[in-house]
């Protein structure tokens, strides 16, 4: 009867911890599957929303906050022209970057997210803050590439930075093509610690290879 | 047995999956519209939608029992309900309530300008302090480019409001600069001892300022220098004026910049002509150091350390004497030492420190005559600061001032010598109460005392701001403001009482799509300003506190950032009608360094094909008016008007690179700036003079600045190479 007792409290607790890990992984398979669809700065505000209750649901999960700023960040760069908004987006980016690096201070895919948002910060006024914010990025993916070479989204991050650079100077971007190609060569060879880990990045390399013919 | 057991288990299970709820309702602002976008949840699940565009939602939750509906939106204050989950539907009518966000809220506006952080009510960037400042790379330069002010060439120093260049001070960090402008001979013009690069905000305020700041009439400007350095570098300046160097060292939680300058104008002026007669041409040197340490959490420190010297010699035409010209002969010593930290006390409670110590010297001989001017002085302050709630802040501090001024003469009959030491012991409170994101209100107290002058002052600084749009706002202020009378007074009587202005200021602001138009309307009471009533300056019962006078006038600003693409123009305009009794005038006349009309233009443009950066400033002030002892009337003549275009432009040659040059009074407008004086008669019983006018018409500067860094491409440094 014990054994009975016991085992029906072991599977009771297996279904309720798996439902919760298994309710957290639907949750966000499912939030992420929304990507695809959205196109409007309502649309990802919408999907941010869900990020951002799935990030509060869980508390210690960062890859809810990861998502959470990246819909930010796409908002401010589809926002046209309003500076005062894009900042607005960017600043609660920034917030779910904040805890993100303190739940995750080792993970590369962090990094790489905040030299975006530091990249996205630039865009909103070159003039003033070409000179802090290309530093900042810089050392931004630097980190995530120490914390893991190949992550091929840095690779990406720093490349756009490069070429943004290169042609801000009257250099040929075109010099970096080869890298933009190696780099969607090996894409596929990258493989990411769960399926619920970011993997976005192949079709923005592909554009850059496309407009190298 | 089994069986049981199987469907206890699936029944278990299936609790979770069969009884649904569906909560659904509309989401809407306090007196306003519905929200779309709101993210309505139960706290701790999974389950939970976003409104649609109308503001409705619905959806459907497999939990029972209680729970919190959390309805949260940003720029909103979160919604939490307590629900019973049973299956019967849940209808909500959400009502949300809008935040207080410290960057759109209404702030005081009245008499300040400010440059800084991204709060709607900021107009300038730290940018703009850089790049209009132009040639001379002087702050006060720049800030003669915003309404309020009026240039006196022959001077440089801030004239604000119809007041004296000696009511306008300066702080660094929180704490006061002695000695914010270089040394000059009389009628040369002087310019800001610090590089704009030093600083990320900047709050000019020209009147109702705040009671935490005092013993200015007319105006103060607060300059808060950078935080942490980015990376490490080395800076190299070469310029056609002279040639600097920075090296900036960094570690995990702080930085180091060491400066170093020397700056010699005999080149220069040996290739572009002079009006004055240099005898010795403009020599400076300079070094300082700063450092930057985080302490705890989230504090800082830091400190800031500079030695210079500077010397001249010019010959001037003595107007005593005829035909003769003697030689002026200046060396200017300063050193400045200024330090300042800032922490956290727990969650509510902030501490600010600063500190500072000065001590300028100035040695001239002329003639036979041989002079120099101590001034040392230290500050201290300390101000605590306590958030009560989103909505009510409280700060208080108090601080110590300590200054000595000396004289000496030293001819070759006799040597004079005069000092005095004055100490001020202040103390403030201030209160920032928000009534809601629309309207606040700051109240404040000031009192001080000063030991020389065996006095004590009390003073109400009161301030509001209300929003009647979304991105316009009103906002006023008055306040008492009290000061010292001049050290050149102090050194010869202690039987002075304070000077006053009573300010009153209503100013009208509107911001939208990066286009700002600003207008103020002002009035300045001025009461008990020291006179000079005999020719006995030495004499304690020369001077009184019987002077007074007024300042009144409208400012009017307007600033647009997005017509012209990779343009950006700001237009102002200031109207100053003021008269007083003060020093050693017989009657209450218009001041000779105030001037009606006052006008600047300054426009930006980006060429990004050629990285090139264009700046152009124009300013116009209409005559100003100036004594003739040979005329009956006071304060009766006019100068020239004030006319000056400068541009400059800024070439981003390499990522590190900066080519920059910049040309003052390009079109070569002359300057008048009045006449000096004889104080004498001569054999024909009139008083001699001599035009005031600036060294050249035209000031050329060209510049290099490389940066080189350790991190950062290699293929940096070998372009360089």
């Amino acid at each position: 009867m014990k054994k009975i007792i016991l085992s029906i409290a072991i599977l009771l607790t297996a279904l309720t911890g798996m439902s919760q890990s298994k309710e957290f992984a639907t949750a966000m398979g499912e939030a992420l599957s929304q990507y695809a669809n959205c196109k409007t700065i309502d649309d990802f505000q919408a999907l941010g929303n869900r990020f951002s209750l799935i990030a509060n649901a869980e508390k210690t999960e960062w890859l809810p906050f990861y998502y959470h700023a990246h819909c930010y960040i796409i908002m401010s760069f589809i926002e046209p022209a309003d500076s005062v908004k894009k900042d607005s987006y960017l600043d609660i980016a920034e917030q779910s970057i904040t805890k993100m690096i303190e739940l995750a201070p080792k993970e590369s895919e962090v990094y790489a997210l905040q030299s975006l948002l530091y990249s996205a910060r630039l865009i909103v006024n070159p003039m003033e803050r070409g000179q802090e914010y290309s530093a900042l990025s810089a050392q931004s993916v630097g980190t995530a590439l120490g914390m893991d070479a190949n992550n091929p989204r840095a690779k990406f991050i720093k490349l756009q930075n490069d070429m943004g650079t290169a042609q801000f100077f009257g250099k040929d971007p075109k010099e970096y093509c080869p890298q933009a190609s190696e780099l969607l060569a090996n894409w596929d060879n990258y493989k990411v610690k769960s399926p619920l880990y970011p993997s976005w990045g192949k079709n923005q390399v592909a554009e850059i290879v496309a407009g190298c013919k | 047995m089994k069986y049981y057991l199987l469907f206890l288990v699936f029944g278990l299970v299936s609790l979770n999956v069969c009884s649904q709820t569906t909560i659904s309702g509309t989401v809407r602002q306090q007196n306003g519209g519905s929200l779309p976008g709101v993210s309505i949840y139960l706290q701790g699940t999974y389950d939970g939608v976003s409104s649609d565009t109308s503001g409705c939602f619905s959806f459907k939750t497999s939990k029972t029992g209680k729970f919190v509906v959390m309805v949260t939106f940003i720029g909103y204050e979160p919604f939490a309900k307590e629900i019973e989950l049973t299956g019967a539907p849940v209808e909500l009518a959400v009502e949300l309530k809008e935040t207080f966000n410290q960057l759109t809220a209404v702030t005081i506006t009245a008499g300040t300008f400010a440059a800084g952080d991204r709060k709607q009510a900021n107009i300038l960037t730290p940018l703009d302090m850089i790049t209009t400042a132009g040639a001379e790379g002087d702050v006060y330069g720049a800030l003669q480019t915003l309404p309020g002010t009026t240039t006196n060439g022959e001077s440089g120093k801030l004239f604000v409001k119809g007041g004296d260049s000696e009511e306008s001070k300066t702080f660094i960090d929180g704490s006061l600069v002695y000695a914010p402008y270089s040394s000059a001979a009389p009628n040369m013009s002087v310019r800001g001892r610090f590089n704009p690069f030093m600083f990320k905000g900047t709050i000019f305020s020209t009147g109702g300022y705040s009671a935490e700041y005092g013993q200015a009439l007319s105006s103060v400007l607060l300059l808060n220098t950078n935080d942490m350095p980015t990376e490490e570098q080395l800076d190299l300046s070469f310029m056609s004026v002279g040639l600097g160097v920075a090296g900036t060292k960094l570690w995990k939680t702080g930085a180091a910049t060491a400066t170093l300058s020397y700056n010699n104008l005999a080149p220069y002026m040996w290739v572009v002509p002079q009006n004055y007669h240099w005898v010795r041409y403009p020599e400076n040197t300079e070094g300082a150091f700063s450092l930057r340490q985080k302490t705890g959490k989230a504090g800082m420190f830091k400190l800031y350390s500079s030695y210079g010297n500077s010397r001249y010699t010019i010959g001037q035409e003595d107007l005593n004497q005829e035909r003769k010209s003697y030689d002026y002969a200046l060396s200017n010593d300063n050193y400045f030492l200024n330090a300042s930290w800032k922490s956290n006390l727990g969650q509510k409670w902030t501490i600010a420190s600063a500190a500072s110590f000065t001590n300028n010297k100035d040695d001239v001989g002329y003639d036979t005559i041989s002079f120099n001017k101590l001034l040392r002085g230290a500050h201290v302050k300390n101000v605590f600061s306590h958030q009560f709630s989103d909505r009510i802040k409280l700060r208080f501090g108090a601080e110590f001032f300590t200054k000595t001024y000396s004289q000496k003469y030293l001819t070759s009959v006799n040597s004079i010598i005069n000092d005095y030491t004055n100490n001020t012991v202040s103390g403030f409170a201030e209160a920032e109460l928000y009534a809601s994101a629309k309207f606040v209100t700051r109240l404040g107290t000031r009192v001080e005392y000063s030991d020389y002058l065996h006095r004590a002052n009390l003073v109400p600084r009161i301030s509001a701001a209300f929003k009647v749009t979304k991105s316009s706002q009103f906002s006023l202020a008055y306040g008492w403001f009290y000061q010292d009378p001049s050290d050149d007074y102090l050194l010869y009587t202690d039987k002075l009482d304070y000077e006053r202005a009573d300010h009153y200021t209503l100013s009208y602001q509107t911001s939208q799509n990066d286009r700002t138009f600003r207008a103020e309307i002002y009035y300045k009471d001025y009461k008990g300003l020291a006179k000079l009533n005999d020719d006995a300056f030495y004499l304690p019962a020369s001077y009184s506190n019987t002077g007074d006078g007024y300042a009144t006038g409208l400012d009017v600003f307007w600033r647009d950032k997005k017509t012209i693409k990779n343009g950006d123009y700001w237009v102002s305009y200031s109207y100053i009608d003021t008269k007083r009794d003060y020093r050693d005038y017989p009657i209450e006349a218009i001041p000779g360094f105030a001037s009606k009309h006052n006008f600047a233009a300054v426009y930006k443009h980006w060429f990004g094909g050629i990285r090139s950066y264009f700046s152009a400033n124009l300013k116009y002030s209409s005559p100003r008016v100036y004594n003739n002892p040979n005329s009956e009337i006071f304060n009766g003549e006019h100068t020239k008007p004030y006319r000056s275009v400068d541009v400059s432009w800024s070439f981003l040659y390499r990522q590190n690179i900066i080519i920059y040059a910049a040309v003052t009074n390009i079109f070569g407008f002359e300057q008048g700036y009045g006449y000096s004086f004889a104080s004498s008669k001569n054999s024909d019983g009139v008083y001699r003079s001599s035009p005031i006018i600036p060294g050249a018409d035209r000031f050329f500067l060209v510049a290099c600045f490389i940066t080189l860094t350790r991190k950062g491409e290699a293929n940096q440094i070998d372009k360089i190479e």
